[in-house]
């Protein structure tokens, strides 16, 4: 139980991480186009590799927080990226993805995937205006899915190893005997 | 003769010292004289001697060269990491202080333009950028701390930013104008032709509900009409690029590039509040001053 908390609050703080890299570092003028969500990697990460209470709670906590610093008024994140968690899991044992490629196409699908549903979900929510918030298809929402989906092996593999490490961790502390 | 030759037999080393220094004698005395066969005799040894002392010369030149440049190559090595580093500290000192002028060079504009505004605003600080793609907006460091609330005008000198979206208590987040949900109430500055703009994406703004009637042309400069209540009137928001007049309707479209560079955000001003008198800012100003003349 213990494991599970503190595994927990390390991956809430990774996500913290991501984030103000997202909102700082990767938004200079010529990688924003380019940048990967790692917000995204990491929902899939715990789609993958969490349980579903605790990763649910803290895909929706990702959201959460993505829809706190952007200009997005409704809530898009705390309602995808839980949906996106759920989709994993249910995928997750059907699907084949150990290999890279595999890997990649499938992260690089559902980053599609949460494209199109922010267009229908803001079609729906500005119904009666003619411009939609789509982001110029070719120029920077096709390329910022393929670089999520190409970054996504090698995140996945250091997330997991920096799991792996921390539960293998040997416990010490104040109060605790070795 | 016999003489000489008794003398060098009997006494060779005092004769020889003697000779010697009676040479000596003469030559000082021929010296002295100027005359023509010494200076003749000391150019032949000169021109002999000087070859080897050339070579003397230029061999010890050559061992002082080898030593100097290899042998004291270590503290050569040592002064020149030493230098190194000084140069880099030297380099980063004056990045810091080149970053600093133009930090001071901004924030004196956006204090002569806060001087200039009929409102009172606050300054703030960008401190991050929308996380995702869809939306653009900014973090600032000031929130309802600092009077910030939502729905307030964020400005630069050069002109519109957006507005005030979320309030924290020391934190805001800026929907800026080039989001396709911040529209802004607003008029072409030649014609005082009323519309509304729209963001679109990276720096670009669309004009919209711009009567077909109205005359309007690339490079025309768009500012806030001042209706909407957030904005003071005649804050510039950007320059036409682009007109469409075509499809059906009765309004015709129009694309512009905004006046302030959003993706290069780094001081905004908040308006927090405006005061009773506060007029039409830049435009309205030379108007104000007209009447007042006349």
């Amino acid at each position: 139980m213990e494991s599970s908390v503190r595994r927990t609050v390390v991956l809430l703080c990774i996500g913290i991480l991501f984030l103000t890299l997202q909102t700082t570092w990767l938004t200079f003028p010529y990688v924003q186009n380019v940048r990967p969500d790692l917000l995204l990697l990491l929902t899939l990460f715990l789609g993958l590799f969490s349980s579903t209470l605790s990763g649910g709670l803290l895909a929706f906590l990702l959201g959460y927080l993505m829809d706190l610093f952007s200009g997005n008024g409704v809530g898009f994140f705390a309602l995808s990226r839980p949906l996106l968690f759920y989709g994993t899991q249910l995928f997750k044992d059907r699907l084949f993805l150990e290999s890279f490629s595999s890997r990649s196409l499938f992260v690089f699908l559902l980053a599609l995937g949460e494209g199109i549903f922010f267009l229908l979900l803001s079609n729906l929510f500005r119904a009666g205006s003619s411009s939609n918030p789509v982001p110029p298809f070719f120029k920077v929402f096709i390329p910022q899915c393929l670089s999520t989906a190409l970054l996504s092996s090698f995140f996945f593999f250091l997330l997991r190893k920096g799991i792996t490490r921390l539960e293998t961790q040997p416990r010490t502390g104040m109060g605790r005997k070795r | 003769m016999r003489i000489i030759h008794f003398l060098f037999r009997k006494y060779t080393i005092p004769t020889f010292i003697i000779l010697l220094l009676l040479s000596a004698l003469i030559l000082i005395s021929l010296r002295a004289q100027e005359r023509k066969g010494i200076t003749f005799l000391d150019g032949l040894f000169m021109e002999v001697c000087a070859p080897f002392q050339k070579g003397a010369t230029s061999l010890t030149k050559k061992i002082q060269g080898i030593w100097e440049g290899y042998l004291f190559l270590v503290h050569l090595r040592r002064e020149n990491e030493s230098l190194k580093k000084r140069i880099a500290d030297l380099q980063k000192e004056n990045d810091q202080m080149r970053e600093m002028m133009l930090a001071q060079e901004r924030l004196r504009r956006l204090l002569q333009f806060k001087e200039t505004l009929p409102s009172t605003v606050v300054a703030a600080e960008v401190i991050g950028r929308d996380p995702s793609s869809w939306f653009k907006s900014v973090t600032i460091n000031k929130g309802e701390r600092d009077g910030i609330q939502k729905g307030m005008a964020v400005i630069s000198p050069e002109g519109v930013i957006g507005q005030i979206f979320k309030t924290a208590p020391s934190y805001a987040v800026v929907l800026l104008l080039t989001d396709y949900n911040c529209a802004i109430d607003a008029i072409v500055q030649r014609t005082r032709a009323k519309a509304i703009v729209e963001g679109r994406g990276n720096n670009r703004c669309q004009l919209k509900y711009l009567l077909r009637s109205e005359d309007v042309v690339e490079g025309d400069r768009v500012v806030t009409s001042g209706l909407a209540g957030n904005f003071p009137k005649g804050l510039m928001i950007g320059q036409i690029n682009k007109v469409d007049k075509q499809g059906h309707g009765i309004f015709q479209s129009a694309e512009l590039v905004t006046s302030v560079d959003v993706t290069r955000l780094e001081e905004v001003l908040i308006i927090t509040a405006s005061s009773p008198s506060s007029q039409p800012i830049t435009e309205e100003k030379g108007k104000k001053v007209k009447k007042r003349m006349n």
